[in-house]
């Protein structure tokens, strides 16, 4: 109970931290939302100033900030100024978005990676045969594999590239469009997977690798026990150490690690929207994004704390031995 | 057996990617810079050995080609390839000016093996300057990243406690930052022109301190279960002092995490720079870096039509894949001894 | 449980086929003063895909700043008097004719009778007064308001009958009736409550349900998939025929895809998703050329853009400023003999063939060879040399040193920074080619990409630059627009804001030539004030104009009546009129 009211303190106060944070960063960033009205000849000054105002553009950061903090924990979010819609509203639908493209990945990740890293890393022979595959995937930035494969799909035509529905998939049968937005979604969701897998297997191999040798392993192959079972029983859970980690880093970043792709193959998803709102300078939309990616961080990290705790009992975060 | 001429070839082809980037002033044959304004996006050069029946190397001079990757080659005359030939002023290591280059051909041809750029730039030339900052940029920002997050990531699991919650609280809240607005906001407390070291120094810091988290969060883990091994209890009753316990026991076990980020960030860090360029804390024209190069693959124009500029890509997962396999026989042999 | 789904999938699978709910065509009543279109005809029938950049951010068309929404407000819709794109030249949309007085103050409109919005409600002078109260209203604070304050005063604007609006200008304005184009005509029977309750620049966001958002474009909104597309539907009571008498538009729909930037738009129309790109860089275009025969494109080369991308020296008062190192540069830059060798010594010819593969123009002036009705042809053209310049810094008191490196009367090396948008890929290709042209000079030059709002608020705010390259022009072919550019106390006076006084002799003359021209009603007696201006500016180059690109665009062979135009919007101004080839024959049951 004890841990769980800390982790919740720790968890309000980064949320604090980070929309300080965010708040102050926009004030320091050089820039204003109407800015790029002042290159239109043929709007005043003026005009210029009285949309800062009405926005409150013009007041001291501290002040907006007050205000803002105060709306959020009635849980109003601000307005975006470039939709004039509630900025609420504008993250909810997108971050569905998001989260269907980055569930499906994680999960088709983390169902591949597992058995790839383990098998490589107690076959020496599977290991040579993808070690080149795995260490070009590794090596090849993220957005040239991204670039790559939207390339290839354009080309094709196997897969539609961008948006999640087709133009009038709404008059289809629920079946269609099921079908629609799978083949949407299969060309970000495999960027994704190409990405995040080798990395993920990799860490996995080489924990499974380091086990594998530990004097105790070999005690217990001396001793007749079959591989399955000391696989299973003593090489999982010591190996699974990173991999929780890892595992707590597909969480943290469920809302925040597919900008790239999303920007690149045109997902609907935060991604797209985040970035041009940073850009514009959209301040409450850029806070209300990072609010949201700090609370599935949070809760990421929290789910690998425990999970971490569970594998390995020994650890007991703030315990003295 | 096996292993040891794999380590061998690994070492020796990095020492000579790293002596070909060290001494590109003497290799490239051209000045990265120099702009050849009649042959933007020229193929690269076709070598010849054949020349009405004779062997010899005879690259000829192309005709003006304004078009993406047409190889107009004008016979008139074979230009053959000599060795050490004098050509444009390079300072070698920094330390002495020299126009030594190992290949070259008489003017008006030129060799680009690899092509030109947009401006008609020699591409070769342009790999290896460029090399020089980004695989100097990429190995000491990840050195940094990873130290910085080695030493978070150890006390922060080794001592737990308050000191743990502090450190990963400070790591969440570096994690969620809106770094494009870092970005911004570095850009614009820094002076408009900032001199090449500067600039260098500058992506390390910037990547140093947006990714240090990540790295930290991961150790940290690891001390976390390390620490509380029996042995460690046991060698702690023996009165062994922290330093001794964390070098003897926990050290080791973070090595191999550190190894594996470490292969996985560099060649990130190098493309990392596409993304500072555009906020204008990369390297700046007309300086080469294969940040900077790769983020002329972003237009489409480019990716379909002009192959011969994918060589800072190829370069850097060479690159890569080469660390990352060095690094994986480093780790193979810390286990076995 | 199985039969009846599977009936259910047929059947709606058959109904997919169909479009449901496409707005037909209503008859033309005879009471309806409709607008005939002579030279048009087409077929019924089919969806055009446009690819956007970005997400339109909003439908309201009083408060949309950004080009996206701009571009699709103006599809839904309709002015009392439009720009042609094509001819550059006005003509008449819901005023069917319209008077100007001789002093050119008082403009008489009389609208169409009988036409309706796109709700069936009819249309008339209310509408017209209910919307310039809305543009002119000070707390909505419309960007558009500054269009219509001529020397600091609204128009007056009555309503002399039923269908007869009269508008009385403070002052004679040039080109006057231009200003009509971009007013969409707002319902006042929607939005007059929520314009008198003050919530009006919430209104039409891109959540409000379709049928609320109603206008007097070809098309009305249909249906709105966030981050994805907008589809916009035929507005069945749209008030324009063809040859034939038919009621435009002849398109079913007119579907925005959210594609990306130009990379993305180009894959999409290569892949045949959407049938039309506009701005093609040239590099893009080249690569679609190789394809066009088996891809079945039509590619145009327009010619030369109005918009004009030049070198601008930061002439800012920096006093108070602490920004003493540009304060020393200013010295060098407020040499006229400085700024002319500059021009000199940069090689617009290969700038063109570089950055725009030779699609593009060299520019000596704001005005291009693409404005016809503007351009001055006898602004002198000085070629590029650097012996020229050589000569100009000479007499302008630089010297070189031993190493060849400039230095200025005090032995100061000369070297500064440009900065340019990061973002925008030709205007750094153009710092890079001009830092190589000015080396040749031994002038050190630093080329410095920024994100786009951080190089404004260098530019507009701290003036902490040197120099930088920027764009501007493109709106329209008319002086008036560019007035804040060139008047001294402009907002657009980049290289020197804030002036309260003409800092120089021949600022001052522009200004006053600017004002004349500005209320000179006969166009050639205009047109000799606009020369003598742009000789005045080439003279003096407080920009160092560089180049233009050709608009360049691209659609699929059966897009019909397809007339790009050299204004913005490029390939959608007749909307109204495209069609697709061959549908009526391919026609669905």
């Amino acid at each position: 109970m004890n841990y769980l009211l800390r982790r919740f303190l720790r968890a309000l106060l980064l949320m604090i931290g980070v929309s300080t944070l965010c708040f102050l960063l926009s004030e320091l960033a050089p820039g204003t939302y109407f800015e790029d009205l002042r290159l239109n000849p043929q709007i005043s000054q003026q005009t210029i100033a009285t949309l800062n105002a009405r926005y409150g553009l013009e007041q001291p950061i501290a002040l907006r900030y007050g205000r803002w903090l105060e709306a959020a924990a009635r849980g109003d979010f601000g307005y975006s100024i470039a939709y004039s819609t509630p900025v609420a509203s504008l993250l909810w639908t997108r971050a569905g978005n998001t989260l269907l493209l980055t569930i499906t990945a994680m999960l088709l990740t983390w169902i591949l990676a597992v058995p790839v890293g383990v098998l490589t890393g107690s076959s020496r022979r599977l290991d040579k045969i993808t070690a080149v595959a795995s260490s070009l995937l590794i090596s090849i930035p993220e957005i040239v594999i991204a670039v790559a494969l939207l390339v290839v799909a354009v080309h094709t035509r196997m897969l539609p590239v961008g948006a999640m529905q087709s133009l009038g998939s709404e008059d289809l049968s629920t079946l269609a469009r099921v079908k629609d937005i799978l083949l949407h979604i299969a060309l970000p969701t495999a960027i994704l997977v190409l990405i995040g897998l080798p990395i993920i297997a990799q860490h996995i191999r080489s924990s499974v690798v380091e086990v594998l040798e530990a004097p105790y392993i070999r005690a217990a192959r001396g001793l007749g026990i079959g591989p399955v079972r000391i696989l299973f029983r003593h090489v999982l859970p010591v190996a699974a150490n990173p991999a929780i980690s890892l595992f707590g880093f597909s969480l943290a970043a469920l809302v925040s690690g597919s900008l790239l792709v999303e920007v690149i193959t045109g997902w609907p998803g935060l991604g797209p929207l985040i970035l041009e709102a940073t850009l514009s300078r959209d301040l409450f939309v850029v806070v209300g994004g990072a609010m949201l990616s700090a609370v599935f961080m949070i809760g990421g990290n929290f789910v690998a704390d425990l999970l971490l705790l569970v594998s390995d009992p020994r650890i007991r975060t703030g315990a003295q031995d | 057996m096996r292993r040891k001429i794999q380590t061998r070839l690994l070492i020796v082809a990095l020492i000579g990617l790293h002596l070909a980037v060290l001494f590109a002033g003497f290799i490239a044959p051209y000045n990265p810079e120099t702009q050849n304004r009649e042959l933007p996006y020229a193929p690269p050069v076709r070598v010849h050995f054949n020349y009405s029946g004779k062997v010899h190397f005879r690259p000829f001079i192309y005709a003006e080609t304004t078009g993406q990757g047409t190889l107009d080659e004008d016979f008139s005359r074979p230009y053959p390839v000599h060795w050490f030939v004098r050509g444009d002023d390079h300072q070698l290591l920094g330390l002495f000016n020299s126009n030594l280059h190992l290949f070259g051909v008489d003017a008006p041809a030129q060799m680009f093996l690899l092509g030109t750029d947009s401006f008609g730039r020699d591409e070769l030339s342009r790999l290896l300057y460029g090399g020089q900052i980004s695989l100097a940029a990429g190995l000491l920002a990840a050195f940094v990243t990873l130290l910085a997050g080695a030493i978070i990531g150890t006390i922060s699991g080794y001592y737990g406690n308050w000191i743990d919650e502090a450190l990963m609280a400070s790591a969440e809240l570096f994690l969620a930052l809106p770094w494009l607005y870092f970005l911004l906001v570095v850009r614009a407390l820094l002076p408009l022109h900032v001199s090449a070291t500067m600039s260098f120094m500058l992506l390390i810091a910037v990547i140093a301190v947006i990714g240090w988290a990540r790295p930290a969060r991961l150790i940290r883990g690891v001390v976390l279960s390390a620490r509380t091994r029996d042995y460690v209890s046991a060698a702690r009753g023996f009165g062994a002092s922290d330093f001794y316990l964390l070098r003897r026991h926990v050290l080791p076990q973070i090595l191999g995490v550190l190894l594996t980020q470490a292969a996985l960030l560099v060649p990130q860090y190098v493309a990392a720079e596409v993304t500072l360029s555009f906020f204008g804390l990369g390297v700046s024209e007309p300086t080469p870096s294969w940040g900077n190069m790769l983020s002329v693959l972003q237009q489409y124009s480019v990716l379909r039509s002009c192959s011969w500029l994918f060589a800072p890509a190829v370069a850097l997962v060479i690159t890569s894949v080469i660390y990352w396999l060095l690094a994986d026989t480093i780790r193979y042999s810390l286990k076995s001894s | 449980m199985k039969p009846s789904a599977h009936f259910t999938a047929v059947v709606c699978l058959f109904g997919a086929s169909y479009l449901p709910v496409i707005a037909t065509a209503q008859a033309t009543s005879s009471s309806e003063e409709v607008d005939r279109l002579e030279d048009v005809v087409g077929q019924y029938g089919g969806r055009l895909v446009v690819g956007e950049r970005a997400e339109p951010k909003t439908l309201n068309p009083v408060t949309a700043t950004d080009s996206v929404s701009r571009e699709v407000i103006g599809r839904i819709n309709a002015d009392l008097i439009e720009i042609n794109r094509a001819s550059q030249q006005t003509e008449s949309a819901l005023a069917k004719s319209w008077t100007i007085s001789k002093d050119g103050r008082t403009f008489v409109l009389h609208l169409r009778k009988g036409i309706r919005f796109s709700d069936g409600h009819p249309f008339d002078a209310d509408d017209v007064l209910f919307s310039f109260a809305v543009y002119l209203d000070e707390s909505v604070g419309s960007p558009q308001r500054d269009l219509l304050i001529i020397d600091s005063k609204p128009p007056t604007i009555t309503k002399l009958d039923q269908y007869t609006v009269q508008f009385v200008l403070p002052r004679p304005y040039a080109a006057a009736e231009r200003l009509f184009d971009g007013f969409a005509i707002l319902p006042k029977h929607i939005l007059e409550k929520p314009f008198h309750d003050g919530h009006f620049d919430q209104v039409w966001s891109l959540n409000a349900p379709p049928d609320q958002i109603v206008g007097l474009g070809p098309f009305r909104v249909k249906r709105y998939i966030p981050g994805q597309s907008l589809v916009l539907e035929r507005n069945p009571y749209y008030w324009k025929i063809d040859h034939d008498n038919r009621r435009l538009p002849y398109l079913n729909e007119l579907a925005f895809l959210f594609v990306g930037g130009e990379d993305s738009q180009l894959m999409r129309f290569e892949a045949g998703e959407t049938d039309v790109i506009s701005r093609l860089s040239a590099e893009n275009y080249a690569l679609l050329q190789r394809d066009a025969s088996h891809l079945n494109l039509e590619l145009t080369d327009l010619g030369p853009s109005l918009e004009y991308n030049f070198l601008v020296f930061n002439l800012n008062d920096l006093r108070g400023k602490k920004l003493d190192s540009i304060a020393r540069k200013q010295a060098w830059f407020a040499n006229l003999n400085f700024r002319r060798a500059i021009s000199a010594a940069i090689d617009r010819d290969s700038l063109v063939r570089l950055v725009y593969s030779s699609r593009g123009q060299a520019l000596w002036g704001n005005v291009g060879p693409g404005n016809r009705r503007w351009v001055d042809a006898a602004i002198p053209h000085p070629q590029h040399s650097l012996d020229a310049a050589r000569q100009l810094l000479k007499s302008a008191g630089f010297s070189w040193d031993k190493a060849g490196q400039l230095q200025d009367a005090s032995g100061a090396p000369v070297e500064f920074t440009i900065i340019s948008s990061s973002s925008n890929a030709q205007r750094m290709k153009m710092a890079t080619l001009v830092q190589d042209d000015l080396s040749h000079l031994g002038i050190a030059v630093h080329v410095v990409p920024l994100e786009f709002r951080a190089m404004l608020d260098r530019v507009f705010q701290s003036f902490d630059y040197d120099a930088a390259i920027m764009g501007l022009g493109g709106g329209d072919a008319d002086p008036n627009p560019e007035m804040n550019v060139w008047l001294s106390n402009g907002s657009s006076h980049l290289w020197h804001l804030g002036e309260t006084q003409p800092a120089t002799d021949w600022e001052h003359e522009i200004d006053q030539l600017m004002q004349q021209q500005m209320v000179t009603l006969n166009y050639q007696k205009r047109k000799q004030l606009y020369d003598h201006v742009q000789e005045i500016i080439a003279a003096n180059l407080p920009f160092i104009f560089l180049a233009t690109p050709d608009v360049l665009v691209g659609a699929k062979k059966d897009v019909g009546n397809f007339h790009p135009a050299l204004l913005d919007p490029y390939t959608l101004w007749d909307a109204d009129q495209l069609y697709i080839r061959g549908i009526e024959k391919a026609a669905i049951r």
